[in-house]
C-alpha cells in the first residue's frame, strides 16, 4: 500500500479506536503473520483492536470501502492457517473484547465476548458449580470466538458434543458490516439454523461479536482410569469393547509409545516407558452407579489384554494421570526439533487399520510419528516428528500428511475433526466432497460474503493466497511459556 | 401454472408410481390438491423429477409421513407432491461406531425398532414416530421430551444427502461423529421444511439404549408450584432425561387425573442411578407442594408419553389451533398460566404443556365452534404475550380461515435477509415448497 494512503487510513482508524488501537509498522505486524500453523506467513497492512461490536462494524465497512480483505483473529492458536492474514489487508483482533457480559445460572446461559479465553469462561462460572463444556486442549489460550469459527472440540466431545451444540445465539458483523443477531437465548428460533451454519464457517461468514452459550452444571462425580497395553490393537479393542458394553465415557484418550517415551523423558508422569499404548478413560455423572461403571471399564480393558489398569483414587491422582496425556505435545520437543500436528477423523472401528497405515506412511517418508487420539470419537492427531534444518524434510512431512488424509477419506472419515480446513487443507477438500458439494458450499458462502473479502482464500481449493511457505519451525509464544499445548 | 407432464413422470418412476386426478385427494394440503403425486424409488429418481419440475416451472412439495405438513403459510398452489414412501432402506448401522445411515422415507419408529435389535437408539422422541419419517423429522426439526437431556436433531445429525432444486445430489457432513470439514450443511436442512432441497439420506449418531427407563408423574396444585418444582430440579444434581411441565387441561387430556398441574420427569440409565434419581425427586419436590408422585414403567409409561405427544389431536374433538412457543425456562410457568387465562377469558379451553428445561411449550386451543373470532383473538394475544417475553410463537396448526387472519410465523428480523439470500441461491426458481416459510420464503 502506498505510504500516503496507509497514513491516511491509519489516521482514520486511530480516530475510531485511539492511537493504541492499531498496528501498522512492519516489525509489529510480524507477530500476526501466521497463526499456530507457522508454515504459512503473510503480512497484513493493519492489525486493529476494536473494543465494541459497533467498532468492528465500522472497521468492516471501512475495509469494504477501501476494497481491502479482512480476517478476524482471536488468540491465533489455530492450526490450519484459518486466521492467516490476507496479504495487504486488515487483521481484526478480538482480544480486547474479552468480557463475560452476563451469566444466567437459572436458565443456564452465558453471554460473552469473542476474545474471552475459553477456560476463563469455565473459571467465571465455576464457583457456582457450572462450566462451559467444549474444552479444546488449547483452552488456556484459545478464545470463544475462535472456537465459534472452528466449531472446536476437545477430549469430551463424545459425551458432550462440540461447540455448535452449546451455542444458542450469535451477534455478528456480516461481511458488509451490518450488525445483527442470529438466534438468541431461546431454543428453536424460526427460520434456517443460521447459528449452526455460522459455527464452523472459519471466519468466512462474518465476525461474531457476542456469543450466547449454554453452561452446564458440573457432574456430581468423575472417575479416571489409565490402562496400559503391550499391543496397540488391544487398546483399540478396549475402546470398542467399552462402547459395546453400552458405556459412553466422558473422554477416551489414547497415546502411543513414542509419545509415552517423550512424556516420561520430559515430565516423568509414571507411564510405563515400554508400553505400546496407554488409554486414559474418564467417566462422569451421578455418583450413584459410577463405581460399577468404572468396574466395567476396567474389565473391558483387562479383557482386551491390558497389562495394567489404574483407577485414580482421588483428585490429585486424577490430575496426575491426565498430566501424562496433556503434556504430550509439550514433550515432543524432547525427541524431535520440530513436529507437525495432523488432524483427521475416522470411524472408531477403523482405528487399528488406520494407525497401521499412518505408521507405514510416515516410515516410508523416513520420518517418525507420535500419535495422540481422541479415541472415543475417532479423531486422530498424528504428530509427524522432523528436523526442519534438514533439507527436504518439511516437504516430506507435508507429503506424508496428505497421504494420511487420503487414508482417512478412504475409510469413510473426514479430513478435519477439529482444526478446520483453513488454508492448510483447502486443496484436500475434493477427497471427501464432490464438485456438486463444493458448488453448494460456494453458493452458501456467496449468500453471506458475496465480495469474498471476509477471510479470503480459506476452506476452498482455489488460487492460494499469497503466502510464504516453508519457514523454519518456530513454536508459538504461548507454547514457549508452557501455557498451552498444541493440538 | 404449467401442466404437470405426467407421461415424463411415468417414464422416470413407472406408471404405477404416479397418481393423478382423484387419486391425489389423500394428498390435499390446506384445501389444495396437487396436480400429481409421484413416488421416486431412489435419489436419482428424485433428481430427475426435480430437473423436470425446474424445466417446466412446476412447484414441488416433498411429503414424508404428512404429520407436520400443516406447518406453514397456506400454499398458493400445489403442483407436484413428491412422496418419499419408497425410500425406506436402512443403509448402514455400525454399532461399534454408534452411527447409522438411512433413507429419508423410513418411518422414525421403524428405524428405532431396527436399531434396538443391537441395543441402540437415536436419542430423539418426536411425536407420531409411527408415521413421521426420518427426513420429515429433520425437515420439521421435530422433537420430544427427551430433548431435555439428549438435545434435538442438530445434536444428532452428522451427515446428509439432499437433492437440490437443480437436480444435483449434494452431501454435507459425513459418517463420523466429529467433523469440521466445510460448512455445516446438515444443520441448514434441519427445520428447513423442504425449501432448500429434498433430504434423501441422513446419517445420525446413536446411543446405547438405557437399561431402565421410568416416568415419574409428580402432581401439584397448580402451575406455580409445578414450575417451582421444575426449577428446583434444574438447580439440583439430577440429570433427568425429560422434564415436562403440564397444566390441568393437559393432565386431563392424557388421562392422568383432574386439574392442578404436573411435572412429567423421565429418568433413564442403569438401575442404581434411576432408583437414586426417583428417590431424590421425591425428596426435592416433597417440600415444594408436590401432592403425589407416581412412577410408571413399561406400557403405562409409553402410553403416557405418547398421549402427551399427541396432545393436539386427542381429547379435544374440537381443536381450534396449536401454537409452539419458545421462551426462557424461568418464564415458562408464568407464560403458561397467563396463556390459559387468556383462552378462558375468550371463552375457549387451552391445554398447555412444556419442556421445562428448554422453554419450549405447546399450546392447544379448543372450542369456539365455527366462529373463529375468539380463536383469532386468543392466538393474537398469545403471540403478543410471548413476543413481549422476548420469545417466539409459531402457529403450528389452524384451519385455513384462521390462518388467513393470524400469521403462522413471527415477523422475521434482519437475519431474514441472509435466509432469503440462501434460498435464492439454492432454489433460484423457487420451486421447492415456495411461499410457506418464514419471511414468505
Amino acid at each position: 500500500m502506498p505510504e500516503p494512503r496507509k497514513k491516511s487510513l491509519r489516521r482514520e482508524i486511530e480516530a475510531l479506536l485511539g492511537p493504541n488501537g492499531v498496528l501498522s509498522d512492519p516489525e509489529e505486524l510480524l507477530s500476526y503473520e501466521s497463526d499456530g500453523l507457522t508454515l504459512f506467513r503473510a503480512l497484513a497492512d493493519f492489525v486493529v483492536f476494536p473494543n465494541t461490536a459497533e467498532q468492528v462494524s465500522a472497521l468492516v465497512k471501512l475495509a469494504n470501502r477501501e476494497e481491502m480483505p479482512f480476517v478476524a483473529r482471536g488468540a491465533g492458536t489455530g492450526l490450519s492457517g484459518g486466521c492467516l492474514p490476507a496479504e495487504g489487508g486488515l487483521v481484526i483482533s478480538l482480544m480486547r473484547m474479552n468480557r463475560v457480559l452476563e451469566v444466567d445460572y437459572e436458565n443456564q446461559i452465558a453471554v460473552v465476548e469473542p476474545g474471552l479465553v475459553n477456560l476463563h469462561l469455565s473459571w467465571a462460572v465455576g464457583p457456582q458449580g457450572f462450566y462451559y463444556a467444549p474444552d479444546p486442549s488449547s483452552q488456556q489460550a484459545c478464545t470463544i470466538g475462535g472456537n465459534i469459527a472452528n466449531n472446536s472440540g476437545g477430549p469430551h466431545t463424545l459425551k458432550y458434543g462440540v461447540t455448535t451444540n452449546h451455542v444458542l445465539g450469535l451477534e455478528v458483523v456480516l461481511p458488509d458490516g451490518e450488525l445483527m443477531w442470529l438466534g438468541g437465548k431461546t431454543r428453536d428460533p424460526q427460520g434456517y439454523d443460521l447459528v449452526g451454519l455460522f459455527v464452523g464457517s472459519e471466519g468466512t461468514f462474518g465476525i461474531a461479536t457476542k456469543i450466547a452459550v449454554r453452561i452446564l452444571r458440573k457432574p456430581q462425580a468423575v472417575k479416571t482410569v489409565l490402562a496400559v497395553f503391550d499391543v496397540v490393537d488391544q487398546a483399540s479393542e478396549a475402546v470398542s469393547s467399552i462402547i459395546g458394553r453400552g458405556l459412553i465415557p466422558a473422554a477416551m484418550e489414547m497415546i502411543d509409545q513414542i509419545t509415552i517415551e517423550a512424556v516420561e523423558d520430559a515430565f516423568g508422569c509414571g507411564y510405563p516407558r515400554d508400553a505400546a499404548a496407554a488409554l486414559l478413560i474418564e467417566l462422569d455423572g451421578l455418583a450413584a452407579g459410577i463405581e460399577g461403571e468404572t468396574e466395567r471399564v476396567v474389565e473391558a480393558c483387562r479383557e482386551a489384554g491390558a497389562r495394567e489398569v489404574r483407577a485414580a483414587r482421588d483428585e490429585a491422582e486424577r490430575q496426575a494421570l491426565w498430566r501424562g496425556r496433556k503434556s504430550a505435545f509439550g514433550a515432543y520437543g524432547r525427541v524431535s526439533p520440530a513436529y507437525m500436528v495432523m488432524d483427521g477423523v475416522i470411524p472408531r472401528t477403523k482405528l487399528p487399520y488406520v494407525l497401521r497405515r499412518v505408521n507405514e506412511i510416515v516410515a516410508t517418508h523416513g520420518l517418525r510419528v507420535g500419535n495422540v487420539f481422541h479415541a472415543g470419537d475417532g479423531n486422530l492427531h498424528p504428530n509427524i516428528l522432523y528436523d526442519p534444518r534438514k533439507p527436504g524434510e518439511e516437504e516430506r512431512v507435508v507429503a506424508a500428511g496428505g497421504e494420511i488424509l487420503k487414508v482417512c477419506a478412504e475409510v469413510g472419515g473426514s479430513i478435519s475433526g477439529e482444526h478446520g480446513i483453513g488454508l492448510e487443507k483447502a486443496d484436500y477438500m475434493p477427497l471427501i466432497f464432490s464438485e456438486a458439494d463444493l458448488v453448494c458450499m460456494h453458493r452458501l458462502k456467496e449468500a453471506w460474503n458475496p465480495t469474498g473479502r471476509c477471510n479470503p482464500g480459506k476452506i476452498f481449493p482455489s488460487r492460494k493466497a499469497c503466502v510464504e511457505v516453508g519457514a523454519a519451525y518456530r513454536p508459538h509464544p504461548i507454547e514457549e511459556k508452557g501455557l498451552a499445548q498444541r493440538f | 401454472m404449467s401442466l404437470v407432464p405426467v407421461d415424463k413422470l411415468r417414464r422416470i418412476v413407472g406408471a404405477q408410481h404416479v397418481l393423478t386426478g382423484v387419486e391425489c385427494s389423500p394428498y390435499t394440503l390446506e384445501g389444495r390438491t396437487p396436480a400429481a403425486v409421484v413416488f421416486p424409488a431412489t435419489k436419482e429418481d428424485i433428481a430427475a423429477i426435480l430437473v423436470l419440475a425446474g424445466a417446466e416451472g412446476i412447484v414441488v412439495t416433498p411429503w414424508g409421513g404428512g404429520t407436520k405438513l400443516g406447518i406453514g403459510a397456506p400454499p398458493e398452489r400445489l403442483g407436484l407432491v413428491i412422496g418419499l414412501s419408497r425410500l425406506t432402506r436402512i443403509l448402514e448401522h455400525e454399532p461399534g461406531d454408534l452411527t447409522a445411515t438411512a433413507e429419508a422415507g423410513v418411518a422414525f419408529g421403524a428405524l428405532q425398532v431396527s436399531l434396538a435389535t443391537r441395543g441402540q437408539w437415536v436419542s430423539l422422541d418426536p411425536p407420531r414416530a409411527d408415521r413421521a419419517t426420518l427426513g420429515g423429522v429433520l425437515a420439521s426439526n421435530s422433537a420430544g421430551p427427551r430433548r431435555h437431556l439428549y438435545g434435538t436433531a442438530r445434536d444428532l445429525l452428522i451427515g446428509l444427502t439432499a437433492v437440490m432444486a437443480d437436480g444435483s445430489i449434494v452431501r454435507g457432513g459425513g459418517k463420523v461423529v466429529k467433523n469440521v470439514a466445510g460448512y455445516d450443511l446438515p444443520k441448514l436442512y434441519i427445520g428447513s421444511f423442504g425449501t432448500l432441497g429434498i433430504i434423501a439420506e441422513a446419517t445420525v449418531k446413536l446411543r446405547p439404549r438405557p437399561d431402565v427407563d421410568r416416568l415419574i408423574v409428580a402432581r401439584f396444585h397448580g402451575l406455580k408450584d409445578a414450575g417451582g418444582g421444575a426449577r428446583a430440579i434444574m438447580a439440583s444434581d439430577l440429570v433427568p432425561a425429560a422434564l415436562d411441565l403440564i397444566d390441568g387441561e393437559a393432565l386431563r387430556a392424557i388421562g392422568s387425573g383432574e386439574g392442578g398441574a404436573a411435572l412429567l420427569i423421565g429418568v433413564d440409565g442403569i438401575l442404581d442411578r434411576v432408583e437414586w434419581q426417583c428417590a431424590e425427586v421425591s425428596r426435592i419436590l416433597g417440600p415444594l407442594g408436590m401432592v403425589e408422585a407416581k412412577v410408571l414403567d413399561g406400557e403405562e409409561r409409553d402410553d403416557t408419553w405418547r398421549a402427551l405427544g399427541e396432545l393436539g389431536r386427542r381429547e379435544f374433538d374440537d381443536v381450534a389451533a396449536v401454537m409452539k412457543w419458545g421462551v426462557l425456562p424461568t418464564q415458562l410457568a408464568e407464560v403458561l398460566e397467563h396463556g390459559g387465562a387468556i383462552a378462558q377469558r375468550n371463552g375457549l379451553r387451552a391445554a398447555l404443556a412444556a419442556h421445562a428445561g428448554v422453554g419450549i411449550a405447546s399450546a392447544v386451543l379448543s372450542g369456539g365452534g365455527a366462529q373463529s373470532n375468539a380463536v383469532v383473538a386468543t392466538l393474537t394475544e398469545w403471540r403478543a404475550m410471548v413476543l413481549a417475553s422476548g420469545g417466539h410463537a409459531l402457529l403450528e396448526w389452524a384451519p385455513l380461515a384462521v390462518k388467513e387472519r393470524v400469521a403462522v410465523w413471527d415477523a422475521p428480523g434482519p437475519a431474514a435477509r441472509i435466509m432469503k439470500g440462501i434460498k435464492e441461491r439454492l432454489d433460484p426458481q423457487g420451486i421447492l415448497n415456495p411461499g410457506r416459510f418464514v419471511g414468505g420464503i
